[in-house]
């Protein structure tokens, strides 16, 4: 069965480009979604294999969507990248106090993407 | 490492991995100026690409003025627009540059560890022979080390594509331009 990776940005042009990397270098299906909110609707109702997720998005930040995935049932083991251009130490630990596995940051390398996906869903 | 960028096609499989991603990042970009539905979006759209693509959250859209004497802020994000003025940034010969269409671009220096302290770039947004507008990109966060050969691909697109979003059909006809592009 194909694996769902749910990818969470504001950004058009960051959902455009990690979709794109994703769909045409993986076997991996996408859903997306523009903003924590809505993400972590799509992630009871998708149910993804992975999120892939921005942090700074208008309603619900990528933090508290972390948050809220944490504790619901369909979502709690559900692999979660946060996503942003913030690097800092600082930044990072909030993001993985709110639940995240993982961090990375943009600019956005699309083989570093690729590579820490398939780390979690296989190839 | 070498990947398919179209499974399974030979074209597809001469490309190098590196060449892929940035085939998807030009893509992407092009798609995103094409599907701007006006001009705020357009400079939305110029933001994002900045933050995704360059790793900048500063940057000054500067409308050219019929003689390049002055430059109108049409959008800018993360500098005080008030503040900024192009021309005290910029030399006659950079500009100049900037009027016959090429990009121009200042790598900064670089510490110890080779991260770029002032990398700037300034773009010039194209149509029909003429500079319409300057991007600049101000600043680069600090885990972009620097300019790279993939973003010259990129100033280029932008510097050949995004006047038609930005401007739409109507845009500015310049009258009195010397021929370097610059009034003395």
């Amino acid at each position: 069965m194909t694996k769902k990776i749910l990818v969470v940005d504001d950004s058009k042009t960051a959902l455009m480009m990690e979709r794109e990397i994703l769909e045409k270098r993986t076997s991996y299906q996408c859903v997306t979604a523009c903003d924590g909110q809505e993400a972590v609707e799509k992630a009871q109702l998708e149910r993804p294999d992975l999120v892939l997720m921005d942090v700074v998005m208008p309603r619900m930040n990528g933090f508290e969507a972390c948050k809220i995935m944490r504790q619901q049932v369909g979502t709690r083991e559900t692999p979660i990248v946060l996503v942003t251009t913030r690097g800092e130490e600082s930044y990072i630990e909030a993001g993985f106090q709110s639940g995240c596995n993982d961090y990375i940051t943009k600019p956005v390398d699309g083989a570093e993407l690729v590579a820490l996906v398939e780390s979690y869903l296989g190839k | 490492m070498a990947m398919n960028e179209d499974k399974g096609t030979a074209a597809g499989a001469k490309l190098s991995g590196a060449d892929a991603m940035n085939d998807a990042r030009l893509r992407a970009a092009r798609k995103r100026l094409e599907e701007s539905r006006d001009q705020e979006d357009a400079i939305e759209g110029l933001r994002e690409i900045a933050a995704t693509f360059l790793g900048s959250e500063e940057i000054g859209l500067f409308r050219v003025d019929g003689d390049a004497a002055s430059f109108e802020v049409i959008g800018s994000f993360g500098i005080d627009p008030g503040e900024y003025n192009l021309l005290h940034v910029i030399d006659k010969q950079g500009l100049e540059r900037l009027m016959r269409g090429e990009c121009h671009i200042e790598f900064g220096t670089r510490d110890r560890l080779g991260a770029a302290d002032k990398a700037q770039a300034f773009i010039p947004i194209r149509r029909a022979n003429q500079t319409m507008a300057i991007l600049a990109v101000l600043r680069l966060l600090p885990q972009k080390i620097a300019f790279d050969k993939s973003d010259m691909e990129l100033f280029k697109l932008l510097s050949d594509e995004a006047a038609l979003p930005l401007f739409g059909g109507s845009g500015h006809s310049k009258t009195e331009i010397d021929e370097s592009g610059i009034r003395a």
